[in-house]
């Protein structure tokens, strides 16, 4: 087959897509009250839900720290403080998101706007990262220094490795949570949901946009 | 000019140019319902991005790019609903173009090849059915006119190892 005969056939090919239209284009004019319109609204007000809860557990962490301050142990204290902060983080990288993900320019070349789509999709893992580091603190916020005195066998034996093994654990986990390492076993048994395996599809829709940009 | 009268104007520049939408939501979606929830998702983006539309690239590129775009993102979301083929084309358009049986072959052939296309491919021969410059197809895609050039060389010989095998 010569290059003519080949070009007459994708000339026929779009003839005939050209003439299945197939669709209703009175969209046009319905546009305003569009379904569209009420899934992103959806979209941002699941996003605003789950900030407002983060917002209410950081209130109802501050309030028991300010009121604890001069009761509670040093222990209290210090671990209310720690998750106070790692959640403010977390709450400030995830507005961060947001407001990346609402500055998406669709008009950007096709490789370069998808290619920050699923990057950014990609970054929630940051969040989870940052929230994994608070995990020690909710060993530790009931200790006492009167537990120490006068259980110590109990404390040195129970409390004090667990609390060690969650904070090598969450160092761990925050160092290893990230894009390269979505392929692995511990990480899909760790993170096996729906939300999840859209990482996974997107870390190798990622790799189909390098592979198509170098042109292999 | 108010921002009714500049939305009036878009709507007219996008209504010219609606087939754009037509060829990629067809390539796109294969259900009817899909394809008009692509589309006005489509038209969505385009109102919102008008802003950034410049005078560096011809109307034509910009809705390609954003439409493109929007499709990809929403192929992607709904992997189920697998892209529009040409047999499906056939049986629901029977009498408008009638062919010789082997060019209906080669265009079921085609349909499937272009059904089967990853994402980023089926874009590339959206655009090269289109007869659009390599210039173009480097601009909205964001890849090199040589990777336009090689992409589709391969493509074409993929194409005619098929019709050749068929006609064998």
């Amino acid at each position: 087959m010569d290059d003519i005969q080949l070009n007459n056939i994708l000339e026929s090919y779009n003839q005939k897509m050209e003439q299945v239209q197939g669709l209703n284009m009175q969209c046009f004019e319905t546009l305003q009250k569009n379904k569209t319109q009420a899934k992103l609204k959806s979209l941002i007000n699941f996003k605003l839900f789950a900030v407002g809860l983060g917002v209410l557990w950081l209130s109802f962490l501050s309030y028991l720290f300010y009121f604890s301050l001069e009761k509670a142990s040093i222990f209290f204290i210090i671990s209310c403080g720690a998750v106070i902060l790692f959640s403010l983080l977390a709450i400030v990288v995830y507005l961060h998101h947001i407001n990346l993900i609402s500055k998406i320019n669709n008009s950007e070349s096709v490789i370069a706007a998808q290619e920050r789509i699923t990057k950014l999709k990609l970054s929630t893992l940051n969040i989870t990262r940052i929230l994994f580091l608070q995990t020690p603190f909710y060993c530790t916020f009931w200790w006492t220094t009167n537990m120490i005195v006068d259980s110590p066998f109990s404390f040195w034996f129970i409390s004090f490795p667990v609390a060690l093994f969650f904070t090598f654990a969450s160092l761990w986990l925050y160092r290893n949570i990230s894009i390269k390492n979505v392929n692995k076993k511990w990480f899909r048994i760790l993170f096996n949901s729906p939300e999840w395996n859209s990482l996974e599809r997107a870390n190798s829709f990622l790799e189909e946009i390098q592979v198509f940009k170098k042109g292999i | 000019m108010n921002k009714q009268e500049e939305q009036a104007i878009l709507m007219g520049q996008i209504k010219d140019n609606e087939r754009i939408i037509f060829k990629i939501c067809n390539s796109y979606c294969s259900n009817k319902n899909d394809r008009e929830d692509l589309a006005q998702e489509i038209i969505y983006h385009l109102l919102k991005s008008y802003h950034s539309f410049s005078d560096r690239y011809r109307f034509s590129t910009w809705m390609y790019r954003v439409a493109l775009n929007v499709a990809i993102s929403f192929y992607r979301k709904n992997k189920s609903k697998k892209a529009l083929i040409y047999d499906e084309i056939k049986s629901d358009h029977k009498d408008e173009v009638s062919h010789s049986a082997e060019l209906e072959d080669n265009l079921t052939i085609l349909g499937k090849y272009i059904g089967q296309l990853k994402e980023f491919d089926k874009a590339l021969m959206i655009l090269y059915l289109e007869s659009k410059s390599y210039k173009e197809i480097s601009e909205i895609l964001g890849i090199t006119e040589t990777n336009v050039a090689t992409k589709i060389s391969r493509v074409k010989e993929v194409l005619k190892q098929k019709f050749s095998n068929l006609k064998n």
